[in-house]
């Protein structure tokens, strides 16, 4: 379990996080949504602490993150794995030596496991056969699947992807919302997901958290965003003329 | 002004992470030696080109700008050797690999900041400026000196095949001027600044690579920048080591 408390971060002037406050539940997904701009990567971006906050806590299980020293957040790190919105593959690594890479880093488990552990994750995002291949001969889902083999790798407790279902088609959105929903659930992690897409929501929200600009406006799952009267997020889910039309019925 | 103190201080702040103990000695072992072979091996082929015809040029240049009777004919062969040894090889080298290496160093390292592979790496909890920027440093640090001597001799060879397929001067003349007065600290000087400059070519368009922000047109600048500002101080750390080293 994750919990931020009164969490503040400003840029300049400008405040981008105010005063959030919410709890992402383990073994679920929980969505942060908002329009861009909103905050919600800047929100994801300070639980990882690759943002600093100005105020507020973050707690991991009941750990202060920002509390902590450089080298316990350092340790604290190697229990989160994090989808980025790009994939953020290494260019010069194959897909298996991509998935590889925390485990030479992270674990002393010895060559034969690693090896194994590379081939369950891969196999369970079925790319096995794409072991050999680097991040250039790869399509946009796959990259994203590979992004995922390699956050789950070290068997994380919690789990970020930031825009999963970015420059994806909505077939292709679909797997991979399911893949993350899936492995939440297998491996009972806590799952953040950073993501304006509104299928996704209704595909795999457990719990939804919705920013508005920089604050926490709302929070349910995905059966009662729909029915909220909220405003913000009636604006935000009935965007377009044909979901408004279907409110409307 | 301040803007110049700040970045010279994030330099410095950079280069102490960047020489914090590595998470894993295996790791770095492996990206060293391809490091090795990035930029010391792949640079071999251009480093002789550009040497062989550097020798060949100062030997041409030399004989046609002595027309005095009073001065000996081997002063070629002693004035291609000086010139090779205390300038050309270690300096002129520095400012083509500062081109060579340090736009390929920044470049690479900016396209990894905009696309957030280092971001990655920081989430991993690994140390990316030492991950990434360390074994660059090391392994130019390391092979520069060597390919500079390369250079070296094969400038001197250059000069001899233009004493042989020429009668600007016999090759005796040339062999004698090689000889002559031949100083062993004047390789040790030429060596050391060689090292220092490794250091620089790599390490400020890393610098300037680590830091990038925005897109593609972003890391060209930044790379552009990392190239400028290395060749700019590699000259100013000649004058410094000259003055330090030789009078």
């Amino acid at each position: 379990m994750i919990e931020v408390k009164n969490l503040s971060k400003t840029f300049g002037d400008r405040k981008i996080l105010d005063d959030i406050s919410s709890v992402f539940i383990e073994g679920k997904t929980n969505l942060i949504i908002g329009a861009s701009g909103s905050g919600k990567s800047t929100l994801a971006r300070s639980i990882v602490g690759l943002v600093e906050p100005e105020e507020g806590q973050i707690l991991f299980d009941g750990r202060d993150f920002l509390k902590m020293s450089r080298k316990d957040q350092k340790e604290l790190r190697k229990e989160i794995g994090f989808l980025f919105q790009g994939s953020a593959l290494f260019d010069y690594m194959t897909v298996a030596e991509n998935v590889r890479f925390p485990l030479d880093i992270l674990t002393n488990l010895s060559k034969k496991e690693k090896e194994e552990r590379v081939d369950t994750v891969l196999e369970r995002v079925e790319l096995s056969h794409a072991k050999a291949l680097f991040p250039s001969e790869l399509s946009g889902g796959m990259k994203k699947r590979v992004g995922i083999a390699r956050a789950i790798s070290p068997r994380p407790k919690y789990l970020f992807c930031d825009e999963p279902n970015s420059g994806l088609d909505p077939q292709t959105s679909i797997v991979i919302d399911n893949l993350i929903h899936d492995i939440t659930q297998e491996y009972n992690i806590t799952t953040l997901v950073i993501t304006h897409d509104m299928n996704s929501v209704i595909e795999i929200g457990d719990h939804v958290l919705f920013i508005h600009k920089g604050v926490n406006a709302w929070e349910g799952d995905k059966t009662s965003i729909l029915t909220t009267e909220h405003q913000n997020v009636i604006d935000f889910v009935y965007a377009s003329e044909f979901m408004k039309n279907l409110r409307k019925k | 002004m301040a803007s110049l103190l700040f970045n010279i201080g994030k330099y410095f702040i950079l280069m102490w992470r960047v020489f914090s103990r590595p998470e894993k000695f295996s790791i770095y072992r492996k990206r060293f030696f391809n490091e090795m072979v990035s930029l010391g091996l792949d640079s071999l082929g251009i480093i002789i080109i550009i040497s062989v015809f550097m020798g060949m040029v100062i030997t041409i240049q030399t004989a046609a700008n002595i027309d005095s009777a009073f001065i000996p004919a081997y002063t070629i062969g002693f004035t291609t050797r000086q010139s090779a040894i205390l300038e050309f090889s270690p300096t002129i080298m520095a400012l083509i690999l500062a081109g060579k290496i340090g736009s390929n160093i920044a470049s690479e390292i900016g396209t990894m900041r905009v696309t957030e592979q280092i971001d990655a790496l920081e989430i991993m909890g690994v140390n990316s400026s030492a991950y990434l920027i360390q074994p660059k440093i090391v392994a130019a640090v390391l092979i520069n000196p060597f390919l500079v001597i390369i250079s070296m001799f094969v400038s001197i060879g250059g000069g001899y095949a233009i004493a042989m397929l020429t009668d600007i001067v016999s090759v005796t003349d040339y062999v004698y001027g090689i000889q002559y007065d031949f100083k062993p600290n004047h390789v040790v000087y030429a060596v050391s600044k060689s090292a220092v400059f490794a250091f620089l070519f790599t390490s400020i368009p890393a610098f300037q690579g680590f830091y990038a922000e925005g897109g593609a047109l972003d890391v060209g600048k930044a790379s552009t920048r990392g190239v400028v500002q290395s060749s700019i101080i590699i000259l100013f750390a000649n004058y410094i080591i000259t003055q330090l080293f030789l009078i």
